[in-house]
């Protein structure tokens, strides 16, 4: 049990973190919640680094949340952001789940290539093909007239 | 490429603030939820392995001994308390008195060389229900309002957290008391003495034996302490009691003496089945008082963590330890 509180304090700001950015702040504390909850009753199965392993827990709570209630996860940009990061979430905004998610899990939630694979459940290799393809189509999407869209959208929200 | 994800990461939303209280208001639900059973593994589908550790076993011990290496010492283990209070008092004057509650969260970190309380922490009071705060409004908003009955008087808004240290704490005088449920009740109406009222004799058994149970004790000590409860007379068993955050347990009741302000009361503990660990220690009202229900919990004292911890006590900022702690109660 303290191994488990040990790991709950250490891992909830960053559980807490991926549910907000993808699941939005509204159902973030209670994914968070769901997770370790799931987590204590697979305790046998926890690995030593168990944050990819948490995530992996927080990633099907989100995606069951998703189809649930629609949500668009760049409803909590803060409005005082400026225009290049404005631009790159909504060029972010443009790609798919699954690419969103390779890109964001390095980008944002900071783990190695390895331990987002394990979140996602692929080999490394698999996870580093992704993650070449995402980011192509991230820079694509910079420039697209999908993109485009979505800046004027911005401008006007 | 790189440079795509470094912007990327330059995108990333604000993190969202960890809510420290409701962090460890989860984490005590959920160590408190049993955990299933492991799955039971045929041996015979692992001999091959287990010959093989005994053979290694045993050549470990035929070879001789290295001399042991140095072990950097553990740090040192605390019993870690926190709680959620909460407490009913009758305030204002006889004419337009009214209920305000006193909500506080407390922790403890005690330790063999030194204890640590927190108290206070959020710490308020306030009007109890929609119609206290009325009368509340009626007597001018006051920020301090006198006990009805008694002497002192109540602050109410915020309560400023407290912090006190001390330096070699005496030890946990439970932890060496017996572990047979028989022995252990005699021990305990010895240590509440023989003065007073039979019935006092035994509601001070019984709160012994409760403070006993939230103590850093062995789990048989636990299990005995919780035994010799309910063979206390007057103590009677509760079936399944539901907690305010949704969670239950099993209980046991003792009719309570009365304070200056509630008469017909009871004090109710509420166990875990499955730790063994209490859940709450609460004073539930017997009778109709002030205008409040009967079952309406008057005191109560919810444990969500009781456990054993390396980690170094967490303080509140700003607050000044061993300073002298600014209580809700005040003289009049």
């Amino acid at each position: 049990m303290e191994d488990f509180s040990v790991v709950y304090r250490e891992c909830y700001p960053r559980v807490l973190a991926y549910a907000a950015a993808h699941a939005g702040r509204p159902l973030a504390e209670d994914i968070t919640s769901e997770t370790f909850t799931i987590a204590w009753r697979k305790l046998d199965q926890m690995p030593s680094n168990a944050l990819p392993w948490l995530l992996g827990i927080a990633r099907n709570l989100v995606r069951a949340a998703r189809r649930q209630m629609w949500h668009d996860e760049l409803t909590d940009v803060a409005a005082d952001d400026d225009y290049a990061v404005i631009e790159l979430r909504a060029a972010l905004a443009t790609l798919s789940e699954a690419d969103q998610e390779v890109l964001t899990l390095i980008a944002w939630h900071g783990l190695s290539a390895a331990e987002a694979a394990l979140v996602l459940g692929c080999t490394t290799a698999t996870f580093f093909v992704r993650l070449h393809r995402a980011r192509r189509r991230l820079r694509a999407a910079l420039s697209t007239s999908n993109f485009d869209r979505a800046r004027e959208s911005w401008k006007t929200s | 490429m790189e440079d795509l994800l470094k912007d990327l990461a330059q995108a990333k939303p604000p993190a969202p603030e960890v809510d420290p209280e409701r962090m460890e208001r989860d984490l005590a639900r959920i160590t408190a939820m049993p955990r299933p059973a492991k799955t039971r593994t045929s041996l015979r589908r692992f001999s091959p392995v287990l010959v093989a550790a005994a053979v290694i076993a045993l050549a470990v011990v035929l070879l001789p001994r290295p001399a042991p290496p140095v072990q950097p010492a553990a740090p040192p283990q605390r019993w870690h308390v926190l709680t959620q209070k909460w407490e009913l008092m009758i305030v204002g004057e006889p004419a337009n008195p009214y209920t305000v509650v006193l909500s506080a969260t407390d922790e403890r970190w005690a330790g063999p060389d030194s204890q640590v309380d927190v108290t206070q922490k959020n710490g308020e009071v306030a009007p109890f229900t929609r119609d206290d705060e009325a009368r509340w409004e009626t007597a001018g908003k006051p920020t301090k309002a006198p006990q009805l009955g008694g002497h002192g008087s109540v602050r109410i808004g915020p309560m400023q957290p407290a912090v006190r240290k001390i330096d070699g704490p005496e030890p946990n005088p439970f932890a060496g008391l017996p572990a047979d449920p028989v022995e252990l009740k005699k021990t305990l109406q010895t240590i509440s003495g023989d003065k007073g009222s039979p019935d006092s004799l035994n509601y001070q058994t019984a709160m012994l034996a409760m403070q006993m149970m939230t103590a850093n004790i062995s789990d048989d000590r636990r299990r005995a302490a919780f035994e010799a409860l309910k063979t206390v007379d007057g103590v009677r068993l509760l079936d399944r009691m539901t907690l305010r955050d949704g969670r239950s347990g099993t209980g046991v009741a003792i009719p309570a003496p009365p304070t200056f302000q509630f008469t017909g009361f009871e004090t109710q503990l509420v166990v875990n089945q499955e730790t063994g660990l209490p859940m709450a220690r609460r004073n539930v009202l017997t009778s109709p008082q002030h205008g409040l229900p009967v079952t309406t919990p008057i005191f109560e004292e919810e444990y969500l963590l009781l456990e054993r911890t390396t980690i170094d006590p967490i303080l509140p900022h700003g607050v000044v330890v061993n300073a002298a702690p600014e209580s809700p109660i005040i003289e009049r």
